[in-house]
């Protein structure tokens, strides 16, 4: 079997279930709405000190609207024992956990959709190539690292304690280099070229790694 | 005394050495004063959770490719072990840094990666303690150990783009006087003594509670290790 239109069919499986649904895409919406709304509550923002403190708001608000999106990506399959059926065929586990990270990485794009205009919206802050491209950078690794673990605790018990407890430590760098490029995107003194080139690097290096790593973590 | 015992009876005579060397040996830091003697066992237990925590990533690895509980036990020791060290490096650095900073805590590279190591492998042992002991949960830790060891460096490097504060390297910048030097390695060679004779008694440990929750290799292990020793040549 092709990998590519195995990880194609996993990818449109799960955003054909989403679009039926609608489930987590609005909850998501809601929650990081919300969380814009406690940051500022939480922050007292002005035009003053918008675009040191509005990124900050952004990288908290999508890093736990990640962890819920890549918590549910795995819930459906384990709670109707899918995944053991897709992982039965002859498909590489490589190939179905690449379409499950696409799909994650889509809803989280979907979310960001949402955030990253109303962010603009609230707080003044600009909405530029600058500022979408280096979340979109971020999502893209963090989706890879996300999905891969959770896939792990999928089969685990207090899986909902050890997700976040285990992804976030692991998002750390993405956090420091997209909340770097994003503050100077936003007009504060800072290198965006450099902050985007590592958030590149990062992307390569734990995209590589999860695909070394899925084949022991779904195999079973 | 069994050997673990003996071990151990060793080990602490070994830190209690290092201690006289620190305190009455090395001469007082014509700068700091006594708080440099911090240095001798902040750096020692520092590059001893390194070592445990390379133990874990090798362990890890091994552990993927063969199923060997013996591994798996080792980076389990080395995990617990290295989160220790760490916790010692961490209270001891912050101590320090009060005295000579003026602040418990700054947002430097070394610092932030440190912490960082430490809340991954504690989330190590939280795996360990709440997924049921057996193959899934091993292989599960294996992953998480070998993606901590490689996020530390990454941590660490994309933090120093930005700032900076802990001093670099001063051990092999020949910064240090004979006498502190003798003092840094001796304290650096019990402190890794000590470490091996934790993970040395960890695993025994690990491996009683392995016999009591019922964890044996799995069958297709035991056999291909049989065969290897089938075609071994009988003396």
């Amino acid at each position: 079997m092709n990998p590519v239109r195995v990880a194609v069919a996993v990818l449109r499986k799960d955003l054909r279930s989403e679009w039926r649904t609608r489930e987590l895409v609005p909850a998501l919406a809601q929650f990081v709405i919300l969380a814009l709304l406690i940051g500022n509550f939480g922050f007292q923002i002005d035009s003053r000190n918008a675009a040191s403190i509005a990124p900050g708001i952004l990288w908290l608000a999508l890093v736990f609207a990640g962890l819920v999106a890549f918590g549910r990506a795995f819930a459906a399959e384990r709670e109707q024992a899918s995944l053991e059926a897709m992982l039965m065929t002859p498909a590489s586990p490589v190939a179905v956990f690449a379409g499950k990270a696409m799909a994650a990485f889509g809803l989280l794009v979907l979310c960001e959709a949402v955030m990253l205009p109303a962010l603009s919206l609230f707080f003044g802050t600009p909405l530029s190539i600058g500022v979408i491209a280096a979340v979109l950078l971020a999502s893209v690794g963090m989706a890879a690292l996300g999905c891969l673990f959770a896939a792990m605790v999928a089969r685990v018990r207090a899986r909902e304690l050890l997700l976040p407890l285990l992804t976030l430590p692991l998002w750390i760098p993405f956090i420091i280099a997209g909340g770097s490029a994003l503050q100077s995107a936003m007009g504060l003194p800072g290198n965006y070229q450099e902050a985007v080139g590592l958030l590149i690097d990062f992307d390569i290096l734990f995209i590589v790694l999860t695909s070394l790593a899925a084949r022991f973590v779904l195999d079973e | 005394m069994n050997r673990h015992e003996k071990a151990a009876v060793g080990a602490v005579a070994l830190m209690l050495l290092a201690a006289g060397a620190i305190f009455l040996y090395a001469p007082t830091d014509y700068l700091q004063g006594p708080v440099q003697r911090i240095f001798y066992l902040h750096v020692s237990s520092a590059i001893a959770a390194y070592g445990c925590f390379a133990v874990v990533l090798i362990g890890g690895i091994v552990y993927l490719r063969n199923e060997s509980l013996a591994a798996d036990r080792f980076a389990r020791a080395g995990a617990l072990v290295g989160v220790v060290l760490t916790t010692v490096t961490l209270v001891m650095g912050s101590l320090w840094a009060k005295k000579v900073w003026g602040a418990y805590w700054v947002w430097d590279a070394r610092l932030t990666s440190t912490l960082v190591l430490w809340i991954i492998y504690a989330g190590y042992l939280t795996v360990r303690r709440l997924a049921e002991p057996g193959r899934q949960a091993a292989r599960f830790a294996a992953v998480v150990g070998i993606f901590g060891f490689i996020d530390v460096p990454v941590v660490h490097f994309s933090v120093t783009w930005w700032n900076t504060q802990h001093p670099g390297a001063v051990i092999i910048n020949d910064a240090l006087p004979p006498e502190m030097l003798a003092t840094f390695f001796f304290t650096m060679f019990c402190t890794l003594v000590l470490a091996g004779v934790m993970i040395a008694i960890r695993y025994r440990i690990e491996t009683l509670l392995d016999e009591r929750h019922g964890v044996t290799e799995p069958a297709r292990v035991v056999a291909a290790r049989g065969a290897e020793a089938g075609a071994e040549p009988v003396p």
